[in-house]
């Protein structure tokens, strides 16, 4: 088995000029910027109240200085601690075109990383379709490597199967050893995932 | 759905199997099976209950709650009846039986703590503040745990918050909730984060800010971690509230040591630092305050921000913006308080091009630009563009004299000069030529990069925009362009599928909606119309009962700042504007579509349960949750969405909503004082029933009169058009146009009229019968007038150049609703005239007279009648006539004048596209004109 090591020098993530807060209700009346775009699922209300109910500490969204909204995150922990399982788990994590590459991103996954070590979790992970190879390389050069493959992760409007995804992992300070990021040799279906 | 609980208790065993069929959807079996347990174990109340559920779901209501309530009655204690009768009365919409059946459980068993536990989150459902605030401390009495006790707590903070009386909540409710923490401050019992939050927000409600500031710098705010800041952020907006300057600027300029690039502490820090220098404020010896250092001089601005510039500038990593644009903002303040000092950052052209170069390729430098362009005079327009277009790489010129970007950033450069260009309105001050030479200039970039007046150059948009659908599937602002030209054109039909493509759902059918409601109906595509509406009620209906959910939920994790926003959230979509919208269109239009054609209007009414004298609309807190910036603006300011257009446009919607809700009332008083054709005493219900609905009738009618004389005066007062990517207008403005709005009004006058005839019988006074004798031809002149605005072709060739003429497919919409309103009301008159001439007749009978003329009362109305049957006729035919010229219409021919052959096809798709629409829509008004036509056929009397 091989251990994957982090060996991606970690980039001092650069901050956008932002105003970086708790993720509200009213957001909801204002983030189609965000969500208009096709990768990015629109939730139904119930969705974003339990996380918001839950794990609003995870919900952040970024704001530009005329007030538009920028990008959020949207995250939870979860997982049993004995089974070292207990860890971060993104979401959602959507910017607006206008605010690409601009390192927004980068920042947000740095936060939930933050409340995820405040935390003591293990490991934070996310998922993330296979043929989004811009998601997966800038995960990557987070210092996030692919744990397992989750077949037929993701299902078209119509039920219908649609596409593999990436579980993508990053060790925490808690997880010495790395032992949660020990990718998996054969895929898994979505069915075995907890 | 599962049956939790005891594994050894043999009912579960036996329940099993009902619950089982209740999850696969397999209602009937379930409902055998309950009978069938029910024959052995009389007494197994959850089977009755299961039943019940399954009676429920097959749509059999009534049976379903008669059941439940011989379990109700006999106030189960038994954890499967009460979780089945909860799960069935939530599906009954009943959250306040779940509250009985519970009151009832803990009064048997007083020390379950999971029976109080049930009985606070039923209160919570339906919001029952008092009685939560008991519920917590019984339950804290029975098991003292913190939760339970702050549960009451924050139930004293949400009667404190929803109590009508101001002085109550901080007299009362908040002193008692603080009284309450206090208490476990002192005992030395806080142990959550969540007790923290809660205490916190009791003293800012209080507007205790010195001791919340205490409280957040104390030993209980280090309990404050889940949320990253949340310390620090709270402790500004206090500081901020206190006027706490230098603090509030000690901390901005620690945080933005950390972190150089949070803009809002670029704000507060600059905000104290005038602050302090407007109150002459000089550093204490020693440590300036609690916070650390503070800056009270122009001085120290400048350097601090110079040095965060330098610091960027000497760094490897990607440069941050915030410095940069921290310079431009102290500009910009300098200069607003008119200090010299502002030169020594430099100037604006300089610093704003140099910020180009640097962060040019970024697709947000536009908007970060946008903020300071005011910096700059009019007369360094131009130069600014050029400096700008300095700094943007382009290849030789082309053979048509563009020269192009090689790259995707240099593309984004030019995109940003060009976007730049027009927000400075340089490409509004050319004229026609120039124009079109800037649009063929970003036409070859567009088309270099695979990007992008009169009529044509609406075509030539319309084309332009489909070639880069074309090429970008997913570019939503292509697709809302698009859609939004559709429907200025009056197509309705490809927008259906451009929105569906957008996969709008849940909250954005409440925020962009309106793109799909606003036009459906009046563009005569109705089957898309209801559908349209529907998507969005349902959204609306879920949303009563999810967000109760949450609110608990909410409870449960502590998240105690959450309980207030929700129910906030739920409020803002209960009084969306779009939802009371949608709720009054839909049902409008199902009477437009259904009644007296399919069922009779009493009927059609009825079923809606439509009651006329009920206003369920909160005129006075509608909240407008439209998202009027959807579709990006790069014009100037002079053309931006401002905040009075915003203002006018939610005006002028709850006024035509106001119209069209009265419209929809009257209609439900016409319904409920028409005589069904079968019932012959009609004199009975006139001594009865009519005269109070009668009044209801007036009341509404008085009422459509003064709205729609505000209505004109707000459409003469308001001829200005919104900006073209602002709100679209409503329909108010055609509607009075087209007449109408007039002709439906006189319509509902005719009824009063009639109804004076009702009551008083043949002998009434002659000035009445003189009064509605003119009404008739009055009445047609109106409704011709509709009619005759209507004509013209809606789509033209004419010297090669495509014409459309929407506004005479929206005026044909008016035409077809007002044939509705007429016909109802005469469907009205005939019942009432009916009976009367019969009892006239039989009296004639009696004394043998023969073949004397009937009373012009019954004539009028003949005449009228046949009048109205003709015009309908005509109408018909004008919609044929349309469909006719437009099928011949051969737009294949065109040629299309700058445009080359592969823009061509796009533009003649478009057209195609428009073309087949208003086939369409004329299709969809035709056919329900005829429906209506035909039931003319029942106003013979």
């Amino acid at each position: 088995m091989i251990i994957i090591k982090n060996t991606q020098p970690q980039r001092h993530a650069s901050v956008t000029m932002t105003t970086l807060r708790a993720f509200t209700c009213d957001d909801l009346f204002k983030f189609n910027n965000i969500n208009l775009d096709p990768l990015t699922e629109t939730y139904g209300i119930p969705f974003y109240l339990q996380y918001l109910a839950h794990w609003p500490e995870y919900f952040i969204v970024a704001e530009a200085p005329g007030g538009e909204l920028m990008g959020y995150i949207m995250g939870k922990a979860e997982g049993l601690v004995p089974k070292e399982e207990w860890h971060g788990h993104v979401t959602a994590l959507s910017v607006a075109p206008e605010f690409r590459r601009l390192g927004l991103a980068a920042k947000l996954m740095e936060m939930l990383e933050e409340i995820s070590e405040r935390k003591d979790a293990f490991f934070v992970d996310l998922f993330v379709r296979v043929s989004n190879q811009v998601a997966v390389n800038m995960y990557k050069q987070l210092g996030y490597s692919v744990y397992r493959t989750v077949i037929e992760y993701y299902s078209a409007s119509n039920g219908e199967p649609d596409e593999d995804a990436y579980d993508m992992r990053k060790a925490l300070s808690r997880d010495t050893e790395k032992k949660s990021i020990i990718p998996l040799p054969h895929p898994v279906r979505p069915e075995d995932i907890e | 759905m599962a049956a939790r609980g005891h594994v050894h208790d043999p009912n579960d065993r036996r329940l099993r199997p009902i619950y089982d069929y209740l999850d696969n959807g397999n209602n009937k079996m379930a409902i055998q099976q309950a009978d069938k347990l029910l024959k052995k174990h009389k007494d197994l109340h959850c089977a009755k209950v299961l039943k019940a559920i399954g009676l429920q779901r097959m749509g059999k209501q009534d049976e379903a709650f008669t059941l439940s309530q011989e379990v109700a009655t006999l106030e189960p204690t038994d954890e499967n009846s009460l979780q089945a009768l909860t799960i069935l009365y939530r599906e009954m919409h009943r959250p306040e039986l779940v509250i009985k059946l519970y009151e009832a459980a803990v009064r048997k068993v007083p020390t379950s703590e999971e029976y109080h536990s049930h009985l606070f989150m039923a209160y919570a459902r339906v919001g029952e503040y008092k009685k939560m605030q008991q519920a917590g401390m019984a339950l804290y009495k029975i098991v003292p745990k913190n939760p339970y006790y702050f549960w009451s707590v924050m139930s004293l903070v949400m009667q404190a918050i929803s109590a009508q009386d101001e002085k109550l909540s901080q007299t009362m409710f908040l002193p008692l909730a603080e009284r309450m923490v206090e208490k476990m401050v002192k005992e030395e019992k806080i142990d959550a984060e969540a007790e923290v939050q809660l205490y916190f927000m009791i003293l800012e409600r209080l507007g205790k800010y010195e001791e919340a500031l205490d409280l957040l710098r104390g030993q209980l705010g280090e309990k404050l971690t889940s949320e990253l800041q949340s310390r620090e952020n709270k402790c500004m907006v206090l500081y901020r509230r206190l006027e706490c300057w230098p603090e509030c600027n000690a901390l901005s300029f620690k945080l933005l040591l950390k972190n150089p690039d949070d803009w809002q502490f670029y704000l507060s820090y600059f905000e104290s630092l005038f602050h302090l220098i407007d109150q002459g404020w000089t550093p204490p010896e020693g440590e300036h305050c609690v916070e650390g250092e503070v800056h009270s001089s122009v001085e120290q601005a400048i350097s601090f921000v110079e040095e965060r510039i330098t610091a960027e500038d000497g760094k490897d990593s990607r440069p941050l913006r915030g410095p940069y644009l921290a310079r431009l903002e102290l500009i910009k303040r300098l200069r607003e308080r008119g200090c010299p000092e502002e030169q020594q950052l430099g100037e604006p052209l300089e610093l704003m091009s140099q910020f180009f170069v640097k962060f040019g390729s970024k697709p947000c430098c536009i908007t970060d630009l946008k903020i300071f362009l005011d910096l700059l005079n009019p007369d360094q327009y131009v130069q600014f563009i050029n400096r700008l277009m300095e700094a943007v790489p382009l290849g030789a010129p082309e053979n048509n004299g563009v020269a192009l970007p090689g790259d995707t950033r240099a593309l984004q450069r030019h995109l940003c000069v060009s976007q730049i260009t027009r927000l400075l309105g340089l490409h509004h001050m050319l004229d026609a030529a120039g124009k079109l030479s800037v649009i063929r200039e970003l036409k070859s970039h567009y088309h270099n990069g695979l990007q992008f007046g009169d009529e044509n150059m609406l075509w030539q948009c319309l084309g332009i925009l489909e070639e880069g659908l074309s090429h970008s599937p997913s570019n939503a602002q292509f697709k809302l362009l698009l859609l939004l030209l559709f429907c200025q054109l009056g197509a309705f039909e490809p927008v259906v599928d451009l929105y569906s493509s957008l996969d709008a759902k849940h909250v954005q059918h409440d925020t962009i909606g309106y793109l799909l409601t606003r036009y459906a109906e009046s563009l005569g595509q109705f089957a898309a119309a209801s559908q349209s509406c529907n998507f969005s009620l349902r959204f609306f209906h879920s949303n009563q009962k999810d967000t109760s959910e949450y609110i608990i939920q909410a409870y449960k994790y502590g998240a105690f700042e959450k309980i207030p926003e929700f129910i906030a959230f739920r409020n803002r979509l209960n009084q969306s504007l779009h939802f009371a919208q949608v709720r009054t269109e839909r049902m409008l239009l199902d009477l437009f579509l259904e009644a007296d054609i399919s069922s009779p209007l009493e009927d059609s009414v009825k079923s809606m349960s439509l009651c006329p004298e009920e206003d369920d609309i909160s005129w006075d807190n509608m909240r407008d949750n439209r998202d009027l910036t959807v579709l990006t603006s790069w014009d100037p300011k002079y053309r931006q969405l401002t905040a009075e257009h915003r203002q006018r446009s939610l005006e002028e919607e709850a006024l035509w909503l106001r119209v069209r809700s009265l419209t929809l009332r009257l209609v439900g008083a016409l319904a409920s004082i028409s005589h069904p054709p079968s019932t012959h005493n009609s004199e009975k219900t006139t001594e009865n029933g009519v005269v109070p609905k009668a009044s209801t009738l007036q009341h509404l009618l008085s009422q459509l009169e003064s709205t729609l004389s505000q209505a004109s005066q707000f459409t003469e007062k308001h001829t200005q058009p919104y900006p073209f990517f602002g709100p679209p207008s409503t329909r108010l403005a055609q509607a009075l146009a087209s007449g109408s709005c007039q002709c439906q009004l006189s319509a509902f006058q005719l009824t009063t009229l009639l109804l004076e005839l009702e009551i008083a019988g043949l002998d009434m006074p002659p000035c009445v019968s003189e009064k509605r004798q003119h009404w008739y031809p009055n009445a047609l002149l109106l409704f011709l007038e509709i009619l005759s605005k209507c004509k013209g072709d809606l789509l033209e060739v004419k010297d090669g150049q495509c014409k459309a003429q929407p506004s005479l497919l929206e005026r044909l919409v008016f035409f077809v609703e007002t044939t509705s309103v007429v016909l109802w009301v005469s469907g009205y008159c005939g019942g009432v005239l009916r009976p009367l001439k019969s009892s006239l007749q039989k009296k004639k009978k009696k004394k043998k007279e023969t073949t004397v003329a009937l009373p012009e009362v019954f004539t009028g109305f003949q005449e009228y009648t046949s009048s109205l049957q003709t015009l309908l006729s005509q109408s018909l035919d004008h919609i044929k006539g349309q469909e006719v010229s437009l099928t011949a219409l051969k737009l294949a021919d065109l040629s299309l004048e700058g445009q080359n052959s592969e823009e061509g096809t796009f533009t003649k798709a478009a057209m195609d596209k428009v073309q087949s629409s208003y086939l369409r829509s004329l299709q969809e008004v035709g056919e329900l004109l005829r429906k209506r036509m035909d039931t003319m056929k029942a106003l013979k009397i």
